[in-house]
């Protein structure tokens, strides 16, 4: 078996890499495939908080690379998901602790029973998203409609596309608000992509139920309702080849919103 | 004027259901898994350790009381700057007088074929001590005192920690004197070459 190496990264900070990451994984691993999430964020670890897997961390990869463990002891299995397992950053070292060529070799052990190697990139460009890119040969790229992260994309782009590894690298659109489009206030999907001239893979809406699942330690594609987890479930479909249809995001109206419109219309009629 | 009423109770509503659902439900569950990641973090010990740091204060209690060892709950809490770790040990009964002495004569003999395996010339005074403290015990002395005895160390200990943390407090405080003493001197000179422009004027 050889597993695919996919690097999830941004240049911008808090656009949502770990969030995607950790749904990514999960949607991937609940649909059958093999899954290891590597948090190569070394010094700021985040991704064991997203899946509710921070009191089970033993061993972390600078454990593995500095052999005090063995890679297979390191890696932390999901607490609902066997096939999904975490390989956790250390929190008291920095991006230093592990070198490109450390991680390529990780990657390789691990490509050998794992169908997918997620990698959560740090932000910036420096040594961190070297290395991390180092391991991968698919990238996704995570962006907001917002100038700054869609500036920041576009850098990480070019540097991409200056890899020789890289074989391909997909947009992953994150926090659309429709109702911002719908009133120009914020650039469309259809902007962005012609922006970055980049194939899409996903558009995830905003959703406040991000933050609740991030509170639990829950991803948010566990959750059956969610947009934002259907959307995320759509995007693993993709990586897995199938072809899924974009949400369409402006038909769906705030439920809350929609409720209050609709009570206030029967308030209205008896008055 | 109506779209207005409109817009004020759509607002109102929609901002109690938004902390309703985030706020209740998720925010202390939150709050506690962020409190405990840290103290991990700051501390820098890991849920192995503390797991370890468990186990070993279950043998030490399990001396002197029987506990229920599940149910014993060790956190780190914050109190303004200074950590603490609360230890909250379920008590099913307490040990007997006759009981508690053959634990520690256990554990006694324990520590002496612990002490005897290396016998490393820096050790031999460990060990005299060690063993007048044992032959004492042989005496029969009442188990009241010798619970006195360990409550007054773990008192003792107990008041070691807070000194210490009282001292690192101390050195903070003190940076910062220093700080304004460095300032003081660093102004003073300058006054004195103003006064002595002064005087030359």
């Amino acid at each position: 078996m050889t597993g695919r190496v996919i690097v999830i990264t941004s240049g911008k900070g808090g656009v949502g890499k770990t969030t995607t990451s950790a749904n990514i994984g999960t949607a991937l691993a609940k649909a059958g495939n093999k899954v290891v999430l590597i948090d190569t964020d070394i010094g700021l670890r985040n991704l064991d908080l997203l899946l509710g897997l921070e009191n089970r961390i033993v061993y972390t990869i600078v454990d593995v690379v500095e052999e005090r463990c063995k890679l297979k002891q390191a890696l932390v299995k999901d607490k609902k998901n066997p096939n999904l397992a975490l390989l956790a950053a250390a929190q008291t070292r920095d991006k230093s602790a592990v070198t490109q060529d450390q991680l390529k070799e990780i990657c390789e052990e691990l490509k050998k029973k794992y169908d997918f190697i997620l990698l959560d990139c740090p932000a910036g460009i420096e040594q961190g998203f070297q290395n991390a890119v180092a391991g991968a040969t698919e990238a996704i790229v995570v962006t907001t409609p917002e100038m700054s992260a869609v500036r920041d994309a576009d850098r990480i782009i070019g540097l991409l596309e200056a890899k020789e590894e890289i074989e391909s690298y997909k947009l992953l659109l994150n926090r659309v608000r429709p109702n911002l489009i719908k009133e120009n206030d914020m650039m469309s999907v259809e902007d962005v992509v012609e922006i970055l001239s980049c194939k899409l893979i996903g558009i995830i809406p905003e959703d406040t139920g991000i933050i609740t699942s991030t509170n639990k330690g829950e991803p948010i594609v566990n959750v059956e309702k969610s947009l934002a987890g259907q959307a995320y479930r759509n995007v693993a479909q993709r990586i897995m080849g199938e072809d899924v249809p974009f949400l369409e995001l402006d038909k769906q109206e705030n439920p809350i919103i929609a409720k209050i419109k609709d009570i206030f219309a029967k308030l209205k009629g008896k008055v | 004027m109506r779209d207005l009423f409109a817009n004020l109770y759509s607002r109102v509503v929609s901002f109690f259901k938004s902390t309703e659902e985030i706020g209740e439900q998720t925010k202390e569950v939150a709050r506690n898994r962020l409190k405990l990641v840290l103290m991990q973090d700051r501390t820098n010990l890991t849920p192995a350790v503390l797991e370890r740091m468990r186990g070993e204060l279950i043998n030490l209690l399990s001396k002197y009381v029987e506990l229920d060892k599940e149910l014993l709950e060790l956190n780190f809490e914050q109190e303004g700057d200074q950590m603490a770790l609360m230890l909250s040990i379920p008590v099913v009964r307490a040990k007997t007088e006759e009981e508690i002495q053959k634990a520690i004569q256990e554990d006694e003999a324990l520590k002496n074929v612990a002490l005897a395996d290396d016998e490393d010339e820096d050790d031999e005074e460990g060990v005299k001590e060690e063993t007048d403290e044992n032959s004492e015990e042989n005496e029969e002395e009442s188990s009241e005192d010798i619970e006195e005895e360990n409550s007054e160390e773990s008192e003792a200990e107990e008041g070691e920690e807070v000194k210490q943390e009282e001292e690192t407090s101390e050195e903070t405080k003190e940076e910062g004197v220093n700080e304004g003493v460095n300032e003081g001197v660093n102004e003073e000179p300058k006054k004195s070459k103003k006064d002595n422009e002064s005087e030359k004027e």
